[in-house]
C-alpha cells in the first residue's frame, strides 16, 4: 500500500531544505519496486532497465514540483506510467483495440477450462512466465490496472489517482482486463496442454 | 461501450439484461472486496440467478490470487550500480535549486547568454528570441526535459538513422564545385562529403566531417522541425543547446538563424561546440 501520511510528512520536511540527499532518502528506496513494475510490462530486461532509469531521471528533474499531497510511490508510478506509454508509442504498440468480452463470451461460457475448478487447475499449471506474457500482451488500459492491483496491491483509490481515472473506471477496466486475461489463458491452456508438464515435452490430449 | 460505468444503477425499471451488463463491470470490485454493501447486495442478488457472472467472479478472484503468487522480478546488482552512477552524475551536473520553475530557468538563460549573442552576431539574438517565443506556450510542469530520450524525437531518430547509413556506406567523393563549408567549422576538421536528406519530414543538408578518428555529421535542418519538440525547446532555453545520446552516439542540437543544427558524433568524441564560431546561415 502507498503510505500517504508518512511519506507526505517526510517529503515536506525533507524538501524544505532541498538537496540530493532528500531525493536519495525519499525516492531511491523505491527503485526496486519500480523496476518490478517496469519489468512486468517489458519484453526484455534491457527495456525494463531503460524504463526504470528514465523514470528516476525524470523524477529527479521534477523533484522540485512534487506535491506534498502525493505519496512518493504513487508519484513515481505516475512517472513510470508515462515513460512506459512513451515507449509503447515508439513501438507503435499503443492503442490496441481493447476488446470487451461479456461473461457469455463463447470461450468463457463453453470452454471446458472455463468453469471455476478447471480454470483454477489451468492457472496452476501455467508457468509464471506464461502468465506474465499474457499480462504483457493485454491492451495498455487493462494491463496498467491489473499490474497496479494484482501485483502492486494498491487500492482502487490509489490506482485512480496514479492513472487519473475515476474509481469506477478502475473497477470496470479491471473487470474487463481480467476477463480478457482469463479468456486468453484458457486459450493458451487448451492450445498447449503439455506446456505445464515439465517431465514430458509432448502429451497427446485425450479425445 | 462506455468506459466509465455509473456506480449507481437507478431502479427496478432496468431490464435484467442492462443490470447484467452493468454488473459485469463490478465483478472485479466484488471479487476484491472493494464494493460497498449496497452494491454487494445488488451483485449477489444477480449472481444467484446468473451462472455466467458467477463463474466470472470466481475467475476474477482466482486470477488475482494467481498473479499475486508471482514473485517480483529482481534488479540485478550490475544494473543497480549503473543506475546509482547515472543518478549521481546527473545530480552533480544538475544542481538547480529544488522548486525552481522552468520559466526562471529561461530568464536566467537569456540573461546569461546575452553577451555571446553580441559576439556571435545578429543570428544568435534572433534564434534566442524565437526560442523564447516558441517556448513560453508549452511551459508545463510535465514538459521540461533535459534528459530527453533520443528515440522520442523524430528528428533525432532521423539523423541517427542517416548517420548509421553513412557509416555503413562509402562516402562519395565530393565534386569540386560543391560548396562544402559546413555550418560549424573545426580547426582540424576535414569535410568529406555533403548531401541532402530528410529530417522530420523536411529536406536537410548534411555535412560529413572527419576530425581525428571520428566521423561527425552536421545536419542543417529547418527551424520548424528543430523547435517542434517541447523537450528541445526546453533544453535550448535552459542550456543553450540540446543534448541527447543513443547507445554509441551523441546528438547536439543548436539553434541557428532561421534553421537548426544537429551534430551527430560518437560518444566521448564530441568536438568542442563553439557557438560564437558558427557561421550564421
Amino acid at each position: 500500500m502507498v503510505n500517504k501520511s508518512t511519506d507526505s510528512k517526510r517529503a515536506h520536511k525533507m524538501r524544505s531544505t532541498g538537496s540530493k540527499q532528500q531525493f536519495d532518502t525519499l525516492v531511491r528506496p523505491w527503485r526496486y519496486r519500480l523496476y518490478g513494475v517496469a519489468q512486468r510490462q517489458s519484453a526484455s530486461t534491457e527495456i525494463a532497465e531503460d524504463y526504470t532509469q528514465e523514470t528516476l531521471l525524470r523524477a529527479w528533474r521534477d523533484f522540485g514540483q512534487l506535491d506534498d499531497q502525493v505519496a512518493i510511490y504513487a508519484w513515481l508510478l505516475r512517472i513510470l506510467n508515462r515513460v512506459v506509454a512513451d515507449g509503447y508509442r515508439r513501438d507503435n504498440r499503443r492503442r490496441q483495440l481493447a476488446p470487451v468480452l461479456t461473461t457469455e463470451d463463447a470461450v468463457l461460457s463453453e470452454h471446458p477450462c472455463a468453469a471455476p475448478g478447471p480454470f483454477e487447475q489451468a492457472l496452476k499449471h501455467q508457468t509464471d512466465a506464461q502468465v506474465m506474457a499474457a499480462v504483457r500482451d493485454l491492451p495498455d488500459n487493462f494491463r496498467q490496472v491489473v499490474l497496479l492491483r494484482d501485483f502492486e496491491d494498491l487500492s482502487y483509490q490509489d490506482i485512480a489517482q496514479i492513472l487519473d481515472l475515476a474509481p469506477g473506471t478502475v473497477m470496470s477496466r479491471l473487470s474487463r482486463g481480467r476477463r480478457l486475461l482469463a479468456e486468453r489463458l484458457i486459450k493458451v491452456a487448451s492450445d498447449n496442454p503439455a506446456a505445464s508438464d515439465n517431465t514430458h515435452t509432448r502429451v497427446t490430449p485425450h479425445e | 461501450m462506455s468506459d466509465k460505468p455509473s456506480i449507481t444503477p437507478s431502479s427496478e425499471s432496468h431490464q435484467w439484461s442492462d443490470l447484467h451488463h452493468q454488473i459485469q463491470d463490478w465483478l472485479a470490485g466484488y471479487a476484491d472486496g472493494e464494493l460497498d454493501e449496497h452494491h454487494i447486495t445488488l451483485v449477489e442478488a444477480h449472481l444467484a440467478g446468473c451462472e455466467a457472472c458467477r463463474h466470472d467472479a470466481e475467475r476474477q478472484r482466482m486470477l488475482s490470487e494467481r498473479l499475486q503468487e508471482i514473485p517480483a522480478p529482481r534488479l540485478s546488482p550490475a544494473f543497480a550500480k549503473r543506475l546509482d552512477d547515472t543518478l549521481a552524475s546527473v545530480q552533480t551536473s544538475d544542481r538547480r535549486p529544488v522548486g525552481q520553475k522552468p520559466l526562471e530557468g529561461l530568464k536566467h538563460w537569456l540573461t546569461r547568454l546575452s553577451p555571446s549573442a553580441v559576439i556571435g552576431g545578429g543570428g544568435w539574438a534572433v534564434a534566442m528570441v524565437l526560442a523564447a517565443m516558441l517556448l513560453v506556450p508549452s511551459l508545463t510542469p510535465e514538459d521540461p526535459n533535459q534528459m530527453a530520450v533520443a528515440s522520442q524525437i523524430p528528428m533525432v531518430n532521423d539523423v541517427l538513422a542517416d548517420y548509421q547509413r553513412v557509416v555503413g556506406n562509402d562516402l562519395r567523393t565530393p565534386s569540386d564545385d560543391a560548396d562544402l563549408s559546413p555550418p560549424m567549422q573545426w580547426a582540424n576538421g576535414r569535410v568529406l562529403a555533403r548531401w541532402t536528406t530528410r529530417v522530420g519530414g523536411e529536406p536537410a543538408e548534411a555535412y560529413a566531417v572527419r576530425l581525428g578518428n571520428s566521423l561527425i555529421v552536421q545536419y542543417q535542418i529547418s527551424e520548424r522541425v528543430f523547435f517542434r519538440n517541447p523537450d528541445v525547446r526546453q533544453a535550448v532555453a535552459r542550456a543553450g543547446d540540446f543534448r541527447t545520446r543513443d547507445n554509441e552516439l551523441e546528438v547536439i542540437g543548436l539553434p541557428m538563424r532561421a534553421s537548426g543544427l544537429l551534430v551527430v558524433a560518437p560518444s566521448g568524441n564530441v568536438p568542442p561546440i563553439d557557438k560564437s564560431a558558427m557561421s550564421a546561415s
